[in-house]
């Protein structure tokens, strides 16, 4: 094999062998950081689909008080209810982590960002714990 | 040994450029940020105002139409809307440049998203118009 | 290709040596559709890392394999390797540390492949011409280090030793082939925090593009894969607050500074 081969094949370069998605979801490996990215993304995702969810099924509110009030007899089922929980987790987690993507984003608290993220994990923690104490006693 | 003639200069030398010949500042990331804040402050507000201080959790058409005939309710939904529509549809945005597709294709992307941004809020404030005006 | 080696030979042989360990080694040629792994039952020692092991394999099981190494102590930045789904210098990794029976060994992700454990790391550099990177800092230097007779100063190299595991690291550079990634972006924050000639205003324009510092999702994981306390991710991070104020400030119609 000639030097000038192996300089060639180097310089031509095939193309980078990325990982693509897997380099996202993948959970092998990962640390906190990289589950909070994995985790804003699914809670984002989650939420916008619910956002075009909840925008359609509000289109019954332009049916009349029929339409609608037969929604709301099932929108109590507990099936519903454990949907709002999750829902709920997911606002709460994008939300919090958000925080933190934001300040850390603008260069402020870098330091600090895996305190502050686990900081505002115990606090979304309880809120869901009220929260879906409520949905279920309540609604 | 041959000698060998080095690397094919203009491949080590590439330079690399973000989008095409021109850096392009972004606003992007800056409302994502912003957005975030007030979908933070608003959603909380709706929820408690739709949820958690409702009899049941949930109103029903009669309630509904009361609650939105409070003209300050109606201007904090709408603006609810609008800016978490601009929040989901701004990181829908982010996944999809995560693929680092075209400047031509990221342009396309933002364009079309404006347009169904524009949409949905055109939607809702349809919805609240008509269910304000239920007789 | 499954092989063991004869413990009586092991050069690595120290009093407390014999700790039996399976090292899966991901193969793969030029042609090759897709790589395998293969499979080597070696006896290690408790200091044995493992660039000490692959090398040994190669050495006395199987010399086709291709890796590349030079210093042996983290400084080169050229034995990088994902061990266990987990970017590592391989030089100072040590395989009974890993705590697993079987240890896999990859070449880092999101570059060309070469050839079993090396990259093409064109790609990689080809990031930095850009930049305009300098080799040398001036802050931080440690005022009262004694120097030798005839030594008038001392140089401080910058951090980075282009190991490309932030590079592998990022989820972003895993599907993004557009974004500049940690590396350079850490690389223009130093330019811009020390121009040394270069002009910080073209560096800053350059970054503050949507595939430059606003890719970034705050994963960090480029900052906790680095061998060499860049800190990569809070070098974006402070891009990002450099091109926001200075938006900001255009914005409340400042003069430029």
């Amino acid at each position: 094999m000639s030097e000038q081969s192996v300089v060639k094949r180097g310089t031509e370069g095939a193309s980078p062998r990325r990982r693509g998605i897997a380099g996202w979801g993948d959970p092998r490996g990962r640390r906190l950081g990289g589950w909070a990215f994995i985790l804003n993304r699914l809670t984002g995702l989650g939420v916008l689909a619910y956002l075009f969810l909840h925008l359609i099924v509000l289109s019954l509110l332009a049916r009349g008080p029929s339409a609608w009030d037969g929604f709301v007899s099932i929108a109590a089922s507990p099936l519903f209810l454990c949907f709002d929980v999750v829902l709920i987790f997911g606002l709460l987690f994008h939300g919090l982590n958000g925080i933190r993507v934001t300040l850390v984003g603008f260069g402020l608290v870098v330091d600090r960002q895996r305190a502050m993220f686990v900081a505002l994990m115990i606090i979304g923690a309880i809120a869901l714990v009220v929260a879906a104490i409520h949905i279920f006693t309540v609604g | 040994m041959a000698q060998s003639e080095g690397p094919t200069p203009g491949r080590i030398g590439t330079t690399w450029t973000p989008s095409g010949e021109v850096a392009r500042p972004t606003w992007g990331w800056i409302l994502q940020a912003v957005s975030g804040a007030l979908v933070l402050v608003l959603v909380t507000l709706h929820m408690i105002a739709n949820h958690f201080v409702v009899a049941g959790g949930l109103r029903d058409f009669a309630d509904v139409v009361a609650y939105l005939s409070d003209p300050v309710v109606v201007v904090l939904e709408v603006c609810f809307l609008v800016v978490v529509t601009w929040h989901g549809l701004l990181g829908l945005r982010a996944v999809l440049f995560d693929f680092g597709f075209s400047p031509r294709a990221e342009t396309a992307i933002t364009r079309v998203f404006a347009v169904l941004g524009v949409a949905i809020v055109a939607y809702g404030l349809w919805l609240t118009w008509t269910i304000t005006s239920y007789h | 290709m499954n092989a063991s080696a004869d413990p009586a030979y092991d050069t690595h042989a120290t009093a407390d040596t014999g700790h039996p360990i399976r090292l899966r080694v991901f193969r793969c040629r030029a042609g090759d559709r897709s790589g395998h792994f293969d499979e080597f039952r070696i006896e290690v020692a408790p200091d044995t890392t493992v660039l000490d092991a692959l090398v040994a394999i190669r050495t006395r099981l199987d010399p086709t394999l291709v890796l590349r190494h030079s210093c042996f102590h983290a400084s080169c930045g050229t034995c990088g390797m994902r061990v266990n789904d987990r970017e590592v210098m391989a030089c100072v990794t040590k395989v009974l540390e890993l705590g697993t029976p079987t240890v896999k060994v990859e070449p880092i992700a999101n570059q060309a492949l070469l050839g079993d454990l090396a990259t093409d790391m064109v790609d990689f550099y080809a990031r930095f011409n850009a930049i305009g990177r300098s080799l040398m800092r001036e802050s931080e230097w440690l005022p009262d280090a004694s120097r030798p007779a005839g030594v008038e100063s001392y140089n401080r190299f910058e951090s980075c030793i282009e190991c490309g595991l932030c590079l592998s690291a990022c989820p972003v550079v895993a599907s993004d082939p557009r974004y500049l990634g940690p590396a350079a972006l850490a690389a223009a924050e130093r330019a811009i925090d020390e121009p040394r000639g270069l002009d910080p205003g073209a560096v800053l324009a350059l970054i503050d593009d949507p595939q430059g510092a606003w890719r970034c999702h705050a994963a960090f994981e480029c900052s906790e894969a680095c061998p060499s306390a860049v800190d990569p991710a809070g070098a974006i991070m402070a891009l990002r607050r450099r091109a926001a104020s200075g938006r900001l400030r255009s914005l409340l119609g400042g003069r430029h500074a």
